[in-house]
Protein backbone atom coordinates (compact mmCIF):
# COMPACT_ATOMS: atom_id res chain seq x y z
CA UNK A 1 0.00 0.00 0.00
CA UNK A 2 1.21 3.70 -0.80
CA UNK A 3 2.51 5.37 1.90
CA UNK A 4 1.28 8.75 0.07
CA UNK A 5 -2.52 9.07 0.86
CA UNK A 6 -4.35 11.20 -1.59
CA UNK A 7 -6.29 14.10 -0.44
CA UNK A 8 -9.84 12.91 -1.01
CA UNK A 9 -9.12 9.82 1.76
CA UNK A 10 -7.02 12.07 4.28
CA UNK A 11 -10.11 14.39 4.11
CA UNK A 12 -12.31 11.75 3.65
CA UNK A 13 -14.31 14.02 0.92
CA UNK A 14 -14.95 12.66 -2.52
CA UNK A 15 -13.05 14.58 -4.90
CA UNK A 16 -11.26 16.72 -2.73
CA UNK A 17 -9.08 18.75 -4.53
CA UNK A 18 -7.21 21.90 -3.23
CA UNK A 19 -8.21 25.37 -3.34
CA UNK A 20 -6.72 27.76 -5.81
CA UNK A 21 -8.02 30.90 -3.26
CA UNK A 22 -6.48 28.64 0.00
CA UNK A 23 -3.35 28.21 -1.65
CA UNK A 24 -2.73 32.03 -2.44
CA UNK A 25 -3.18 32.01 1.21
CA UNK A 26 -0.29 28.95 1.94
CA UNK A 27 1.91 31.03 -0.64
CA UNK A 28 2.15 34.49 1.88
CA UNK A 29 3.08 32.43 4.69
CA UNK A 30 5.58 30.09 2.71
CA UNK A 31 7.28 33.52 1.61
CA UNK A 32 6.94 35.06 5.38
CA UNK A 33 10.19 34.92 7.83
CA UNK A 34 12.43 33.53 5.12
CA UNK A 35 14.81 32.47 7.73
CA UNK A 36 12.62 30.64 9.59
CA UNK A 37 14.57 27.26 10.78
CA UNK A 38 14.24 23.86 9.84
CA UNK A 39 14.25 22.75 13.31
CA UNK A 40 10.35 23.13 14.93
CA UNK A 41 11.09 25.59 17.42
CA UNK A 42 10.34 25.20 21.03
CA UNK A 43 8.64 28.71 21.36
CA UNK A 44 5.47 27.72 19.40
CA UNK A 45 4.52 25.48 22.12
CA UNK A 46 4.59 28.30 24.50
CA UNK A 47 0.81 29.38 23.41
CA UNK A 48 -2.14 28.02 24.79
CA UNK A 49 -0.56 26.29 27.98
CA UNK A 50 -2.56 24.46 30.20
CA UNK A 51 -1.22 23.45 33.55
CA UNK A 52 -1.62 19.83 34.39
CA UNK A 53 -3.48 20.79 37.72
CA UNK A 54 -6.04 22.81 35.75
CA UNK A 55 -6.94 19.95 33.76
CA UNK A 56 -10.23 17.92 35.35
CA UNK A 57 -9.69 14.12 36.77
CA UNK A 58 -10.10 11.21 33.95
CA UNK A 59 -13.16 10.04 35.54
CA UNK A 60 -16.25 8.54 33.72
CA UNK A 61 -19.66 10.92 34.59
CA UNK A 62 -22.46 9.06 34.17
CA UNK A 63 -25.35 11.04 32.06
CA UNK A 64 -28.66 11.22 33.23
CA UNK A 65 -31.11 9.63 31.53
CA UNK A 66 -32.71 12.55 29.71
CA UNK A 67 -29.50 12.72 27.84
CA UNK A 68 -28.95 8.95 26.84
CA UNK A 69 -32.14 9.20 25.48
CA UNK A 70 -31.22 12.39 23.53
CA UNK A 71 -28.18 10.72 22.55
CA UNK A 72 -29.80 7.50 21.01
CA UNK A 73 -32.57 9.62 19.16
CA UNK A 74 -29.65 11.64 17.63
CA UNK A 75 -28.52 8.13 15.95
CA UNK A 76 -28.92 7.55 11.93
CA UNK A 77 -29.80 4.50 12.20
CA UNK A 78 -31.12 2.73 15.23
CA UNK A 79 -32.11 -1.18 16.04
CA UNK A 80 -33.50 -2.32 19.58
CA UNK A 81 -31.51 0.97 21.26
CA UNK A 82 -28.60 0.18 19.88
CA UNK A 83 -26.28 2.45 17.12
CA UNK A 84 -26.30 0.32 13.95
CA UNK A 85 -23.35 0.64 11.96
CA UNK A 86 -21.93 -0.22 8.65
CA UNK A 87 -19.76 -3.68 8.89
CA UNK A 88 -16.60 -2.27 10.23
CA UNK A 89 -14.00 -5.24 9.30
CA UNK A 90 -13.73 -5.18 6.16
CA UNK A 91 -12.14 -7.65 3.19
CA UNK B 1 -28.52 53.92 23.94
CA UNK B 2 -30.46 52.58 27.13
CA UNK B 3 -29.93 49.10 28.31
CA UNK B 4 -32.30 46.99 26.76
CA UNK B 5 -32.03 44.57 30.02
CA UNK B 6 -32.93 47.23 32.21
CA UNK B 7 -36.00 48.60 29.99
CA UNK B 8 -37.12 44.78 29.84
CA UNK B 9 -36.69 44.76 33.74
CA UNK B 10 -38.37 47.80 34.27
CA UNK B 11 -41.65 46.97 32.49
CA UNK B 12 -42.13 43.40 33.97
CA UNK B 13 -41.83 44.89 37.73
CA UNK B 14 -44.27 47.66 36.62
CA UNK B 15 -46.22 45.30 35.09
CA UNK B 16 -46.53 47.36 32.08
CA UNK B 17 -46.37 43.78 30.27
CA UNK B 18 -46.84 39.84 30.88
CA UNK B 19 -43.61 38.04 30.30
CA UNK B 20 -45.49 35.55 28.43
CA UNK B 21 -46.83 38.21 26.23
CA UNK B 22 -43.45 39.94 25.62
CA UNK B 23 -42.17 36.53 24.71
CA UNK B 24 -44.78 36.23 22.49
CA UNK B 25 -44.59 39.55 20.70
CA UNK B 26 -40.84 38.91 20.32
CA UNK B 27 -41.05 35.12 18.73
CA UNK B 28 -44.38 36.59 16.39
CA UNK B 29 -41.68 39.45 15.02
CA UNK B 30 -38.88 36.69 14.39
CA UNK B 31 -41.20 34.81 12.85
CA UNK B 32 -43.02 37.49 10.76
CA UNK B 33 -39.34 39.24 9.65
CA UNK B 34 -37.90 38.67 6.23
CA UNK B 35 -34.59 38.93 7.36
CA UNK B 36 -34.35 35.21 7.78
CA UNK B 37 -32.67 35.39 10.93
CA UNK B 38 -34.27 32.16 12.80
CA UNK B 39 -33.23 28.59 12.21
CA UNK B 40 -35.47 27.41 15.21
CA UNK B 41 -38.04 29.24 17.50
CA UNK B 42 -37.79 27.60 20.67
CA UNK B 43 -41.78 28.74 21.70
CA UNK B 44 -41.95 25.96 24.50
CA UNK B 45 -38.86 26.68 26.49
CA UNK B 46 -39.36 30.02 26.26
CA UNK B 47 -43.31 30.04 27.37
CA UNK B 48 -42.51 27.99 29.76
CA UNK B 49 -39.92 30.07 31.55
CA UNK B 50 -42.32 33.08 30.57
CA UNK B 51 -45.29 32.12 32.79
CA UNK B 52 -43.13 31.05 35.61
CA UNK B 53 -41.54 34.81 35.85
CA UNK B 54 -45.45 35.84 35.65
CA UNK B 55 -46.53 33.99 38.52
CA UNK B 56 -43.32 35.04 40.37
CA UNK B 57 -43.97 39.12 39.73
CA UNK B 58 -48.00 38.12 40.41
CA UNK B 59 -46.92 36.64 43.84
CA UNK B 60 -44.89 40.01 44.58
CA UNK B 61 -41.61 37.98 44.43
CA UNK B 62 -38.34 40.00 43.69
CA UNK B 63 -37.39 39.05 40.36
CA UNK B 64 -33.63 39.05 38.98
CA UNK B 65 -32.08 41.64 36.59
CA UNK B 66 -32.13 39.19 33.92
CA UNK B 67 -34.88 37.18 34.49
CA UNK B 68 -37.71 37.13 31.88
CA UNK B 69 -35.31 39.04 29.29
CA UNK B 70 -35.61 37.19 25.96
CA UNK B 71 -32.38 36.49 24.37
CA UNK B 72 -31.07 34.74 21.30
CA UNK B 73 -28.42 32.02 20.41
CA UNK B 74 -26.09 31.34 17.82
CA UNK B 75 -27.33 28.08 16.33
CA UNK B 76 -23.72 26.78 17.08
CA UNK B 77 -25.17 26.44 21.47
CA UNK B 78 -26.40 23.68 22.90
CA UNK B 79 -30.02 23.77 24.49
CA UNK B 80 -30.84 20.19 26.06
CA UNK B 81 -33.57 19.02 23.87
CA UNK B 82 -33.57 22.04 21.46
CA UNK B 83 -32.34 21.34 17.77
CA UNK B 84 -28.65 22.43 16.75
CA UNK B 85 -27.75 22.35 13.39
CA UNK B 86 -24.51 24.53 12.89
CA UNK B 87 -26.58 26.01 10.03
CA UNK B 88 -25.80 22.82 8.49
CA UNK B 89 -27.77 20.28 6.49
CA UNK B 90 -25.58 17.60 8.15
CA UNK B 91 -26.90 18.39 11.66
CA UNK B 92 -30.51 19.43 10.63
CA UNK B 93 -32.63 17.15 12.88
CA UNK B 94 -29.61 17.21 15.80
CA UNK B 95 -31.24 17.75 19.21
CA UNK B 96 -28.66 18.91 21.51
CA UNK B 97 -28.36 16.04 24.46
CA UNK B 98 -27.13 18.74 26.89
CA UNK B 99 -26.58 22.79 27.75
CA UNK B 100 -23.70 24.86 26.76
CA UNK B 101 -22.25 26.34 30.05
CA UNK B 102 -22.67 30.07 29.18
CA UNK B 103 -26.00 29.54 27.91
CA UNK B 104 -27.32 27.91 31.05
CA UNK B 105 -25.60 30.59 33.08
CA UNK B 106 -27.95 32.85 31.52
CA UNK B 107 -30.58 30.51 32.25
CA UNK B 108 -29.86 29.97 35.79
CA UNK B 109 -30.27 33.83 36.21
CA UNK B 110 -33.93 33.72 34.09
CA UNK B 111 -32.70 35.06 30.75
CA UNK B 112 -35.05 33.74 28.20
CA UNK B 113 -33.88 31.68 25.37
CA UNK B 114 -36.51 32.00 22.28
CA UNK B 115 -34.47 31.47 19.09
CA UNK B 116 -31.78 29.69 17.57
CA UNK B 117 -30.05 32.00 15.39
CA UNK B 118 -28.86 31.49 11.99
CA UNK B 119 -25.36 32.04 10.78
CA UNK B 120 -22.38 30.14 8.45
CA UNK B 121 -22.49 27.14 8.37
CA UNK B 122 -20.30 25.99 11.28
CA UNK B 123 -19.00 29.73 11.90
CA UNK B 124 -17.03 29.57 7.90
CA UNK B 125 -18.29 32.62 6.36
CA UNK B 126 -18.18 36.25 6.57
CA UNK B 127 -21.50 37.17 5.55
CA UNK B 128 -24.03 34.69 6.86
CA UNK B 129 -24.61 33.41 3.41
CA UNK B 130 -23.28 29.89 3.71
CA UNK B 131 -26.25 28.38 5.57
CA UNK B 132 -28.57 25.49 5.26
CA UNK B 133 -31.43 27.72 6.20
CA UNK B 134 -30.93 30.69 3.56
CA UNK B 135 -28.87 33.78 3.84
CA UNK B 136 -29.07 36.21 6.96
CA UNK B 137 -30.33 39.73 5.28
CA UNK B 138 -29.16 43.02 7.12
CA UNK B 139 -31.09 44.95 9.23
CA UNK B 140 -30.32 48.13 8.03
CA UNK B 141 -30.70 47.43 4.11
CA UNK B 142 -31.93 43.79 2.99
CA UNK B 143 -29.78 44.04 -0.24
CA UNK B 144 -26.70 44.26 2.07
CA UNK B 145 -24.81 40.78 3.47
CA UNK B 146 -25.50 40.63 7.54
CA UNK B 147 -22.01 39.90 7.89
CA UNK B 148 -20.37 36.68 10.15
CA UNK B 149 -20.57 34.02 10.94
CA UNK B 150 -22.77 35.69 13.68
CA UNK B 151 -25.13 37.63 11.44
CA UNK B 152 -28.70 36.04 12.65
CA UNK B 153 -27.71 37.41 16.00
CA UNK B 154 -26.43 40.88 14.86
CA UNK B 155 -30.06 41.21 12.84
CA UNK B 156 -32.16 40.21 15.95
CA UNK B 157 -30.32 42.64 17.99
CA UNK B 158 -30.35 45.53 15.68
CA UNK B 159 -33.84 44.43 15.03
CA UNK B 160 -34.89 44.91 18.43
CA UNK B 161 -36.18 41.20 18.09
CA UNK B 162 -33.70 40.12 21.33
CA UNK B 163 -32.66 42.11 23.73
CA UNK B 164 -29.42 40.50 23.61
CA UNK B 165 -28.14 37.34 21.36
CA UNK B 166 -24.89 35.54 22.32
CA UNK B 167 -22.90 35.01 19.05
CA UNK B 168 -19.63 32.60 18.38
CA UNK B 169 -15.97 34.86 17.64
CA UNK B 170 -13.26 32.95 15.98
CA UNK B 171 -11.50 35.21 13.59
CA UNK B 172 -13.95 38.16 14.04
CA UNK B 173 -17.70 36.44 13.53
CA UNK B 174 -18.89 38.92 16.26
CA UNK B 175 -17.10 42.13 15.87
CA UNK B 176 -17.99 42.00 11.78
CA UNK B 177 -21.69 41.29 12.39
CA UNK B 178 -22.14 44.26 14.97
CA UNK B 179 -20.71 46.70 12.75
CA UNK B 180 -22.55 45.83 9.79
CA UNK B 181 -26.07 46.01 11.47
CA UNK B 182 -24.24 48.53 14.05
CA UNK B 183 -24.52 47.64 17.40
CA UNK B 184 -21.87 46.65 20.13
CA UNK B 185 -20.12 43.20 19.96
CA UNK B 186 -17.75 42.22 22.49
CA UNK B 187 -15.26 39.41 21.76
CA UNK B 188 -13.52 38.76 25.46
CA UNK B 189 -10.26 37.53 26.31
CA UNK B 190 -10.19 33.59 25.21
CA UNK B 191 -10.88 32.04 27.79
CA UNK B 192 -13.09 34.23 29.83
CA UNK B 193 -16.18 32.40 29.06
CA UNK B 194 -16.39 28.78 28.72
CA UNK B 195 -16.63 27.01 25.25
CA UNK B 196 -18.23 24.11 26.63
CA UNK B 197 -21.20 23.54 24.69
CA UNK B 198 -20.31 25.15 21.12
CA UNK B 199 -19.58 23.50 18.09
CA UNK B 200 -15.55 23.82 17.68
CA UNK B 201 -14.73 25.68 14.68
CA UNK B 202 -10.63 26.44 16.00
CA UNK B 203 -10.27 25.75 19.32
CA UNK B 204 -7.24 28.13 19.85
CA UNK B 205 -9.47 31.40 19.02
CA UNK B 206 -13.45 30.26 19.39
CA UNK B 207 -14.57 32.46 21.85
CA UNK B 208 -17.98 32.77 23.62
CA UNK B 209 -19.83 36.31 23.66
CA UNK B 210 -22.59 39.07 23.58
CA UNK B 211 -24.09 41.40 20.97
CA UNK B 212 -26.52 43.82 22.63
CA UNK B 213 -27.34 47.40 21.85
CA UNK B 214 -26.01 49.55 24.64
CA UNK B 215 -22.33 49.26 26.63
CA UNK B 216 -23.82 48.34 30.12
CA UNK B 217 -25.88 45.18 28.29
CA UNK B 218 -22.38 43.99 27.04
CA UNK B 219 -21.31 44.40 30.83
CA UNK B 220 -24.34 42.81 32.46
CA UNK B 221 -23.96 39.68 29.91
CA UNK B 222 -20.07 39.61 30.25
CA UNK B 223 -19.79 39.61 33.57
CA UNK B 224 -23.13 37.24 34.06
CA UNK B 225 -21.12 34.37 31.72
CA UNK B 226 -17.79 34.81 32.47
CA UNK B 227 -15.77 32.30 34.93
CA UNK B 228 -14.02 28.84 35.28
CA UNK B 229 -15.41 25.84 34.27
CA UNK B 230 -14.24 22.30 35.07
CA UNK B 231 -15.70 21.71 31.25
CA UNK B 232 -13.60 23.29 29.79
CA UNK B 233 -9.77 23.76 31.23
CA UNK B 234 -8.62 26.93 29.04
CA UNK B 235 -11.07 28.94 31.04
CA UNK B 236 -9.92 31.38 33.78
CA UNK B 237 -10.59 33.52 36.84
CA UNK B 238 -12.14 36.69 35.61
CA UNK B 239 -12.65 39.87 37.95
CA UNK B 240 -16.22 41.39 37.30
CA UNK B 241 -17.02 44.52 35.14
CA UNK B 242 -17.97 47.05 37.51
CA UNK B 243 -20.84 49.48 37.00
CA UNK B 244 -19.31 52.59 38.12
CA UNK B 245 -16.77 52.52 34.60
CA UNK B 246 -19.10 54.51 32.99
CA UNK B 247 -18.12 57.19 35.72
CA UNK B 248 -15.19 57.31 35.62
CA UNK B 249 -13.21 59.56 33.89
CA UNK B 250 -10.85 58.20 31.30
CA UNK B 251 -8.15 61.25 30.29
CA UNK B 252 -4.87 61.29 32.17
CA UNK B 253 -1.94 62.22 31.33
CA UNK B 254 -0.62 58.40 31.64
CA UNK B 255 -3.63 57.34 29.37
CA UNK B 256 -1.90 56.37 25.93
CA UNK B 257 -4.00 55.23 23.09
CA UNK B 258 -2.36 53.29 19.74
CA UNK B 259 -3.10 52.40 16.28
CA UNK B 260 -1.48 50.19 13.71
CA UNK B 261 -0.30 52.19 10.75
CA UNK B 262 0.13 48.98 8.66
CA UNK B 263 -3.86 48.84 8.10
CA UNK B 264 -3.65 51.45 6.09
CA UNK B 265 -0.80 50.25 4.51
CA UNK B 266 -3.43 47.86 2.62
CA UNK B 267 -4.12 49.24 -0.93
CA UNK B 268 -7.71 47.68 -0.57
CA UNK B 269 -9.05 49.49 2.21
CA UNK B 270 -12.27 51.92 1.33
CA UNK B 271 -11.30 55.77 1.43
CA UNK B 272 -14.28 56.43 3.18
CA UNK B 273 -13.57 54.30 6.20
CA UNK B 274 -10.09 55.49 6.22
CA UNK B 275 -11.25 59.12 6.60
CA UNK B 276 -13.83 58.48 9.29
CA UNK B 277 -11.25 56.90 11.30
CA UNK B 278 -8.47 59.53 10.60
CA UNK B 279 -11.44 62.09 11.42
CA UNK B 280 -12.10 60.09 15.33
CA UNK B 281 -7.91 60.08 16.09
CA UNK B 282 -8.00 63.73 15.05
CA UNK B 283 -11.31 64.44 18.23
CA UNK B 284 -9.11 61.65 20.47
CA UNK B 285 -6.24 64.03 20.25
CA UNK B 286 -8.48 67.18 20.96
CA UNK B 287 -9.51 65.65 24.05
CA UNK B 288 -6.08 65.48 24.97
CA UNK B 289 -4.90 61.96 24.56
CA UNK B 290 -1.88 61.03 23.60
CA UNK B 291 -2.20 59.01 20.66
CA UNK B 292 0.90 56.65 19.12
CA UNK B 293 1.52 54.97 16.11
CA UNK B 294 2.30 52.01 15.63
CA UNK B 295 4.53 49.47 13.71
CA UNK B 296 2.40 45.47 12.86
CA UNK B 297 2.56 43.14 10.46
CA UNK B 298 1.22 43.04 7.40
CA UNK B 299 -2.42 42.11 7.22
CA UNK B 300 -1.76 39.64 4.75
CA UNK B 301 0.56 37.63 7.08
CA UNK B 302 -2.28 38.16 9.70
CA UNK B 303 -4.82 36.73 7.63
CA UNK B 304 -3.21 33.43 5.95
CA UNK B 305 -1.51 32.61 9.61
CA UNK B 306 -5.04 33.07 11.12
CA UNK B 307 -6.80 30.91 7.82
CA UNK B 308 -3.97 27.71 8.01
CA UNK B 309 -4.39 27.65 12.12
CA UNK B 310 -8.31 27.71 11.62
CA UNK B 311 -8.63 25.52 8.65
CA UNK B 312 -6.42 22.87 10.57
CA UNK B 313 -8.18 23.21 13.50
CA UNK B 314 -11.44 22.96 11.69
CA UNK B 315 -10.17 20.27 9.51
CA UNK B 316 -10.06 18.22 12.98
CA UNK B 317 -12.80 19.46 14.58
CA UNK B 318 -14.81 18.57 12.10
CA UNK B 319 -13.42 14.71 11.57
CA UNK B 320 -16.26 13.90 14.11
CA UNK B 321 -18.79 14.47 11.50
CA UNK B 322 -19.50 11.23 9.49
CA UNK B 323 -23.03 10.08 10.05
CA UNK B 324 -21.86 6.95 12.39
CA UNK B 325 -23.04 8.46 15.74
CA UNK B 326 -25.40 11.44 14.99
CA UNK B 327 -25.80 13.69 11.97
CA UNK B 328 -27.36 12.72 8.57
CA UNK B 329 -25.95 8.99 7.04
CA UNK B 330 -25.91 8.29 3.31
CA UNK B 331 -24.90 4.68 2.65
CA UNK B 332 -22.38 3.83 0.16
CA UNK B 333 -20.36 0.57 -0.07
CA UNK B 334 -18.90 0.03 3.34
CA UNK B 335 -17.92 2.15 6.07
CA UNK B 336 -15.30 4.06 4.94
CA UNK B 337 -17.79 4.83 1.58
CA UNK B 338 -20.63 6.11 3.72
CA UNK B 339 -18.60 8.39 5.62
CA UNK B 340 -17.12 10.15 2.43
CA UNK B 341 -20.61 10.42 0.52
CA UNK B 342 -22.24 11.63 3.95
CA UNK B 343 -19.18 14.11 4.19
CA UNK B 344 -19.56 14.82 0.41
CA UNK B 345 -23.15 15.42 0.33
CA UNK B 346 -24.26 17.28 3.77
CA UNK B 347 -20.95 19.91 3.92
CA UNK B 348 -21.19 22.99 1.78
CA UNK B 349 -18.79 24.34 -0.35
CA UNK B 350 -16.90 26.31 1.74
CA UNK B 351 -16.75 24.48 4.94
CA UNK B 352 -15.46 21.72 2.40
CA UNK B 353 -13.02 24.18 1.25
CA UNK B 354 -12.03 24.83 4.54
CA UNK B 355 -11.31 21.14 5.61
CA UNK B 356 -9.35 20.39 2.37
CA UNK B 357 -6.95 23.20 3.29
CA UNK B 358 -6.72 22.26 6.83
CA UNK B 359 -5.98 18.18 5.69
CA UNK B 360 -3.20 20.01 3.13
CA UNK B 361 -1.60 21.91 5.73
CA UNK B 362 -1.51 18.98 8.03
CA UNK B 363 -0.18 17.00 5.62
CA UNK B 364 3.66 15.61 4.73
CA UNK B 365 4.85 17.88 2.38
CA UNK B 366 3.30 21.02 3.66
CA UNK B 367 3.15 20.77 7.50
CA UNK B 368 6.57 22.17 8.86
CA UNK B 369 6.63 25.05 5.81
CA UNK B 370 2.91 26.24 6.66
CA UNK B 371 1.22 25.00 9.52
CA UNK B 372 4.41 24.71 11.75
CA UNK B 373 5.45 28.40 10.32
CA UNK B 374 2.38 29.26 10.91
CA UNK B 375 2.17 28.38 14.80
CA UNK B 376 5.71 30.12 14.61
CA UNK B 377 3.72 33.25 13.63
CA UNK B 378 1.30 32.99 15.81
CA UNK B 379 3.90 33.28 19.06
CA UNK B 380 5.31 36.49 17.07
CA UNK B 381 1.85 37.61 16.40
CA UNK B 382 1.29 37.23 20.88
CA UNK B 383 5.13 38.46 21.59
CA UNK B 384 4.24 41.83 19.41
CA UNK B 385 1.09 42.08 20.96
CA UNK B 386 2.86 41.62 24.61
CA UNK B 387 5.40 44.41 23.61
CA UNK B 388 2.77 46.63 22.43
CA UNK B 389 0.58 46.42 25.41
CA UNK B 390 3.72 47.56 27.25
CA UNK B 391 3.78 50.41 25.96
CA UNK B 392 -0.45 51.47 25.55
CA UNK B 393 -3.30 51.13 27.53
CA UNK B 394 -5.43 50.17 24.27
CA UNK B 395 -5.53 49.92 20.55
CA UNK B 396 -8.14 50.84 18.44
CA UNK B 397 -8.95 50.28 14.65
CA UNK B 398 -11.73 49.72 12.10
CA UNK B 399 -13.85 46.73 11.82
CA UNK B 400 -13.71 45.95 8.44
CA UNK B 401 -11.28 47.51 5.08
CA UNK B 402 -14.35 47.68 3.30
CA UNK B 403 -18.42 48.48 3.52
CA UNK B 404 -21.00 46.30 3.78
CA UNK B 405 -20.94 43.67 1.06
CA UNK B 406 -24.26 43.01 -1.21
CA UNK B 407 -25.56 39.85 -0.71
CA UNK B 408 -24.03 37.54 -3.15
CA UNK B 409 -21.22 39.47 -3.88
CA UNK B 410 -18.74 37.19 -1.39
CA UNK B 411 -19.33 33.71 -1.97
CA UNK B 412 -18.06 34.73 -6.16
CA UNK B 413 -14.39 35.28 -4.47
CA UNK B 414 -13.32 33.44 -1.38
CA UNK B 415 -10.03 34.72 -0.88
CA UNK B 416 -11.86 38.37 -1.16
CA UNK B 417 -13.88 37.50 1.57
CA UNK B 418 -10.63 35.46 3.78
CA UNK B 419 -9.29 39.31 3.13
CA UNK B 420 -12.17 41.33 4.54
CA UNK B 421 -11.15 39.82 8.19
CA UNK B 422 -8.08 41.62 7.91
CA UNK B 423 -8.21 43.60 10.74
CA UNK B 424 -10.30 41.32 12.92
CA UNK B 425 -8.29 38.25 12.92
CA UNK B 426 -4.84 39.53 14.33
CA UNK B 427 -6.99 40.22 17.97
CA UNK B 428 -7.93 36.53 17.76
CA UNK B 429 -4.81 35.02 17.28
CA UNK B 430 -4.01 37.56 20.43
CA UNK B 431 -6.41 36.07 22.29
CA UNK B 432 -7.41 39.71 23.70
CA UNK B 433 -10.72 41.33 24.15
CA UNK B 434 -11.73 43.39 21.22
CA UNK B 435 -15.21 45.38 20.95
CA UNK B 436 -16.80 46.51 18.04
CA UNK B 437 -18.60 50.13 18.63
CA UNK B 438 -20.95 50.92 16.13
CA UNK B 439 -19.48 54.32 15.27
CA UNK B 440 -19.57 54.58 11.60
CA UNK B 441 -18.38 51.42 9.67
CA UNK B 442 -17.64 50.19 13.10
CA UNK B 443 -14.79 50.62 15.37
CA UNK B 444 -12.31 48.22 17.26
CA UNK B 445 -11.52 48.87 20.99
CA UNK B 446 -8.62 46.34 21.76
CA UNK B 447 -6.41 45.67 25.49
CA UNK B 448 -3.81 43.48 26.71
CA UNK B 449 -5.89 40.48 28.04
CA UNK B 450 -8.71 40.35 30.89
CA UNK B 451 -9.14 44.14 30.62
CA UNK B 452 -12.56 44.26 29.30
CA UNK B 453 -13.78 47.03 31.89
CA UNK B 454 -11.08 49.02 30.32
CA UNK B 455 -12.15 48.62 26.46
CA UNK B 456 -16.11 49.42 27.80
CA UNK B 457 -14.79 52.68 29.77
CA UNK B 458 -13.17 53.63 26.44
CA UNK B 459 -15.72 52.76 24.35
CA UNK B 460 -18.22 54.79 26.53
CA UNK B 461 -15.48 57.70 26.31
CA UNK B 462 -15.51 57.34 22.78
CA UNK B 463 -19.28 57.46 22.38
CA UNK B 464 -19.66 61.08 24.28
CA UNK B 465 -17.00 62.43 21.69
CA UNK B 466 -18.43 60.79 18.34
Amino acid sequence: MSKIMPLEVLASIKNAKPSKSVEELFDVIKTAFPDFSKDIPEEINEVNIITVENLRNDVVAESTNKEKNLIRNNFPREKNGFLVVSKVIEG
Amino acid sequence: MESEILKVHNALIAKNISCADLIADKISAIRNSSNNTANFILDDVALEMALAVDSKIKNDEEIGFLEGVPFGLKDVYLLQGCNASGSSKFLKDYISPYTATAIKKLMDAGAIPVVKENCDCFGHGSTSENTFFGPVKNALDENLVAGGSSGGSAVNVAKGFTAFSIGGDTGGSIRQPAAFNKVYGLKPTYGRISRFGIMAYASSTDCVGPIAKSLEDIRIITNAMSGKDIHDSTTTDSIPIPESIFCDKIADNEFCLGYYKSFFANENIDQGIKQNFEGMISKIRKKGITVKELEFFDTNILVSTYYVLAMAETASNLARLDGTTYGERILGEGIKDDRAISRSENFTEETKRRIVGGTQVLSHGYSHGIYTKARFLLREIQRKFQSDFSEVNLVISPVTPNPTPRMGESLKDPLLMYLSDAYTVGFSLGGLPTLTCPFGQGVQVTADKNNEALVLKFAHFLKSII
